[in-house]
């Protein structure tokens, strides 16, 4: 009979009967494979919400941080594969490895995809070119081939060197391999790296060979464009990016345009137009925007030179004044590039957008005869109105007179979205802000900010300009746009609207006053003043009522390449599909995202963690009812050293005096800090919607539901514990390392359910949220669960936060059924911000904030 | 010092290897430094060091076949893999191979500290 006992005994209750020491062995390094998961869980988390967050704020960021990011991520899960499997021991989840390689093969094919370059000529002449060439010729080029095929406008003679033929010169001998090696790890914030890099670069593209038949194309179709001319001419090699188009983006004068290039020279200047796209300030203006380099091809226009009088820029309308009334004409002698280059004297007009365009306000301080006559003026604004028209848009429009008299049009562009919005803000008040330092100039970026002054005069200065300095120069040459990402405010002492860093500074943000006679000698380096570019003043020292209300920065990254990648690579990264533990489809192959394989990876990790003791009889050596006064159970696993080492008389009981794991006592210590009062009388309506929801779903279960969380367990090690609860018709899981180093430490908790209908149980989330945002966690809300998490924090500063989970834990149970509106949940936040204050008296003064996402 | 860990720096980038170095040994490691596989061979034989920091790029050998190399002879010693290019191919291979970590350059020291004394700490629990 005793032998039929121990048989039965052995049957249903395994013990294990090994070597103890052995068994410890064993079991401390199933501990060590689940800590590494938990740990690699953890920074998985981490990492996701890093990229989403990155998306969400709209801060520039580049292919190095997408590419980190997935990198770090995909190292993460595997490493939690690698240790799920370790801790499965039995060859279990075979088929994780190939779930989670071709879920990250998606995700590198993303990372690596290369714009396609269609196949197309190496050459197309100005008179084969329209807006339907853009795949071939670049936005300008297609933009003035438009002009001069089908708006019947005169543009100079020429042809354009296709993108096909830059894209098949930067392919051969590994070149552009060689440059994206080179690019990848730039760090753009250290400009002495980025001018290092930058000048490679362009050497690279200039050193290599141009392929034999393009030369001899480009050659050729110079040699009919002097035909047509019957004289030997000189052309204008003009950029004409292809890839940024669809953006109100204005890559303005971040590319070379060589002027007066003689046959010779052609072939050598093509090369060095496009090894442009690498100047430093067009890489970090691509890094700003979010553009890949690859999202660029250079195309190039060669066109005859004009044999310009005067030249200029022509805007369709006043720059942030869409319905504006009014064409503003800038004019300068000669080439219209002194026009862009901004240090030029200039002369400008604003002239009536209707016929005859009379002129409504006169450039002042002219002496001598004007540049433009009012017939050329009105010719002018005619265009201007003709090609809005035809473009369907205000246009920024670059254009010269040759000695016979005749207009050529140079380029046409859309005036740039950032530009919507410029230079109307009204001049500031006088409030009491101290006398300026200067007045007076244009205002060409508006807005108003503080910093120390820094003058840059040199290439050399640029390096040690520091971030957020006000930057002050005499001219306002292009090549200082590499500061715009650093930059304050800037000043100039000449300079007009058109000038290229002026646009810059408009879609940046950055306040920005120009003409500013004496700037450069009165302002003082390391001086701190405020810039009111809107007001046309800079005044001494920080002027708050000029900083306050400020308008947000622009987004810079909305709708670039880079931001369509990251959210393409995040949809193989974030979504969520496997959320019920419970469910058949809750296993490995039905795995679709990295954040499938970290919820599946962790799941199981605790259920084998469990497996283990039921293999070894450890559960019932190790699971220990809490000795305690409470209307609940509670269960306790020792993982390694969350007991105390003296020997337990009994082995079903333990008492809270010998748990040594710091964060189940921490959350002890929250759970009964305050007795709880019951369930809260139930409103009629509560009541009523408990027993509706009860009648239609009899299980009421929520998500997250397993075979382990039948019952309140505490899995603790000394620095470790995972609490799942199910208390009433919610789900809680907690769950926190306090490691000694701050890479390992973090709190996670997710709760879903509750008995109430759906919007008493959201109302409760809601509050939950609300309260764990005051305490700092990030709060994310997904229907009706919940999921917060701290990372990398100090001990004693995540044990608090400890003690509000175990609070709100005991607190807000069955509080969905009397979350009957909002007034009511404010009245428990009310009350639970108060409780909170006693459980945590040193704690800094509490703001309700409600900064969760939904 | 006795409770210093050995700590093994291989890297072909002179300067980055240097600095690194010093500042980790100023921070209470034993830092032996190589600037190449062969150096880093000579290094394991005879020092015994208890974590590596091995550059995926290396002039003589690659740093994948390296850490397989390693792992053979020295399967319980952690590996932490540099690299200066992220590639999520390369990152996996290094874990597949058996890498105990993987790290993108611009590394943060500290962070640098913690990964090695937690590789270090799960090494000797093993």
């Amino acid at each position: 009979m005793l032998r039929l006992i121990t048989a039965l005994r052995r049957r249903f209750f395994p013990e294990h009967h090994g070597d103890p020491q052995e068994l410890q062995n064993a079991f401390r390094n199933h501990y060590l494979h689940f800590r590494g998961l938990l740990t690699a869980n953890n920074n998985a988390l981490e990492l996701m919400a890093e990229a989403e967050q990155m998306l969400a704020s709209g801060r520039p960021f580049g292919m190095a941080f997408v590419r980190g990011n997935c990198t770090a991520l995909s190292v993460n899960v595997y490493k939690m594969i690698k240790h799920l499997t370790a801790l499965a021991d039995n060859g279990g989840y075979q088929r994780l490895p190939s779930r989670f390689k071709e879920i990250s093969g998606r995700i590198e094919a993303i990372l690596d995809r290369q714009p396609t370059i269609g196949a197309g000529p190496h050459i197309l002449g100005m008179d084969q070119i329209d807006r339907t060439s853009i795949d071939l010729v670049g936005e300008k080029m297609a933009n003035l081939g438009e002009i001069r095929n089908r708006v019947g406008l005169t543009t100079p003679d020429g042809f354009v060197i296709t993108a096909t033929a830059a894209g098949e010169f930067m392919a051969g001998g590994e070149l552009q391999t060689e440059i994206n090696r080179q690019l990848k790890s730039l760090d753009i914030d250290n400009l002495e790296e980025l001018y290092t890099i930058s000048a490679a670069v362009q050497q690279l593209i200039s050193v290599a060979p141009l392929p034999e038949e393009l030369e001899t194309q480009i050659q050729r179709a110079y040699f009919q464009l002097a035909d047509r001319a019957s004289k030997e001419v000189l052309v204008a090699m003009r950029s004409s990016a292809l890839g940024e188009d669809g953006m109100r983006v204005s890559f303005a004068g971040q590319y070379r345009t060589q002027l007066n290039v003689a046959p010779e020279f052609l072939g050598r200047t093509y090369k060095e137009i496009l090894a442009g796209k690498y100047k430093s300030q067009a890489i970090v203006y691509r890094q700003q925007r979010g553009y890949r380099h690859q999202d660029v091809v250079m195309c190039v226009g060669c066109l005859a030179m004009v044999e310009a009088t005067v030249s200029g820029v022509t805007y369709s309308r006043p720059p942030g004044d869409s319905r504006g009334n009014g064409v503003l004409i800038h004019a300068v002698r000669g080439l219209a590039s002194g026009a862009v280059d901004g240090d030029v004297p200039h002369e400008l007009w604003r002239v009536a957008r209707y016929a005859p365009h009379p002129v409504l306000a006169s450039p002042t301080g002219i002496t001598g005869p004007a540049l433009l006559s009012p017939d050329r003026l009105a010719e002018l604004a005619e265009v201007a109105v003709r090609l809005e028209a035809h473009f369907g848009s205000p246009q920024d429009i670059e254009w010269s007179y040759d000695a016979t008299g005749r207009l050529f049009l140079l380029q046409s562009r859309p005036l740039g979205e950032a530009e919507s919005g410029a230079l109307v803000t009204p001049p500031t008040a006088d409030g009491d802000q101290p006398p300026p330092l200067l007045a007076g100039g244009a205002t060409v970026s508006p807005g108003a900010a503080c910093g120390v002054v820094f003058k840059v005069a040199s290439s050399l200065d640029l390096l040690r300009f520091p971030p957020g300095g006000v930057l002050v120069v005499k001219s306002p040459y292009p090549d200082w746009a590499v500061l715009v990402n650093r930059a304050s405010a800037i000043v100039s002492e000449t300079g007009q609207a058109a000038a290229h860093l002026a646009t810059v500074a408009r879609e940046f943000g950055v306040p920005a006053l120009f003409g500013v006679a004496d700037a450069f000698t009165t302002l003082g380096d390391g001086q701190l003043v405020t810039v009111d570019a809107s007001g046309r003043r800079v005044h001494p020292g920080r002027v708050e009522s000029l900083l306050s209300e400020q308008p947000a920065k622009p987004a810079l990254m909305r709708g670039s390449p880079i931001e369509q990648l990251l959210r393409e690579v995040l949809a193989q990264i974030t979504p969520l599909n496997l959320t019920n533990p419970a469910s058949p489809y809750f296993r490995a192959s039905a795995c679709e995202t990295l954040h499938d394989l970290t919820r599946f990876c962790h799941e199981k990790a605790v259920q084998e963690m469990f497996r283990f003791g039921d293999r070894h009889g450890f559960d019932k050596r190790s699971a220990r009812q809490l000795v305690v006064e409470t209307p609940f159970q509670w269960w306790v696993i020792n993982l390694d050293d969350g007991f105390a080492e003296e020997r337990q008389p009994d082995k079903h009981f333990i008492n809270l005096s010998d748990i040594r794991s710091t964060p189940m006592l921490a959350l002890w210590q929250g759970m009964t800090a305050i007795p709880w009062a019951g369930p809260p009388p139930v409103d009629l309506g509560g009541l009523g919607s408990i027993i509706f929801q009860s009648t239609r779903n009899p299980r009421l279960d929520p998500a997250v539901r397993s075979g382990l969380t039948a019952r309140n367990y505490f899995l603790v090690a000394k620095n470790f514990c995972n609490l799942s609860v199910r208390l009433g018709y919610h789900l809680a899981l907690a769950e926190a390392n306090l490691s000694e180093y701050l890479t390992e430490s973090y709190i996670s908790f997710q709760f879903k359910g509750g008995a109430a209908d759906n919007h008493r149980r959201l109302l409760r989330v809601n509050l939950l949220g609300d309260i764990l945002a005051v305490f700092d966690f990030r709060v994310e809300i997904k229907g009706d669960t919940l999921t917060a998490r701290i990372e990398k924090r100090p001990r004693e500063y995540l044990e608090k936060r400890l003690m509000v989970l175990g609070y709100l834990l005991i607190h807000t149970r069955q509080i969905d059924m009397v979350m009957a509106d909002e007034e009511v949940r404010d009245q428990y936040r009310v009350k639970i911000l108060a409780d909170l204050a006693t459980i945590l008296p040193n704690h800094e003064p509490l703001a309700i904030g409600t900064n969760h996402d939904q | 010092m006795t409770n210093e860990i050995r700590l093994l720096l291989v890297d072909d980038e002179k300067d980055f290897l240097e600095v690194t170095g010093k500042r980790l040994a100023r921070r209470g490691f034993a830092v032996k430094i190589a600037l190449t596989c062969g150096e880093a061979k000579a290094i394991l034989d005879h020092e015994w060091p208890e974590v590596v920091v091995l550059d995926v790029m290396l002039p003589d050998l690659n740093g994948i076949q390296f850490l397989k190399e390693i792992k053979q002879k020295w399967p319980l010693l952690p590996v932490i893999l540099l690299s200066g290019h992220a590639s999520v191919q390369s990152g996996i291979k290094g874990i597949e191979c058996g890498a105990y970590d993987y790290c993108l350059k611009p590394v943060d020291l500290e962070e640098l500290i913690e990964r090695v004394k937690i590789a270090y700490q799960e090494s000797r629990a093993v």
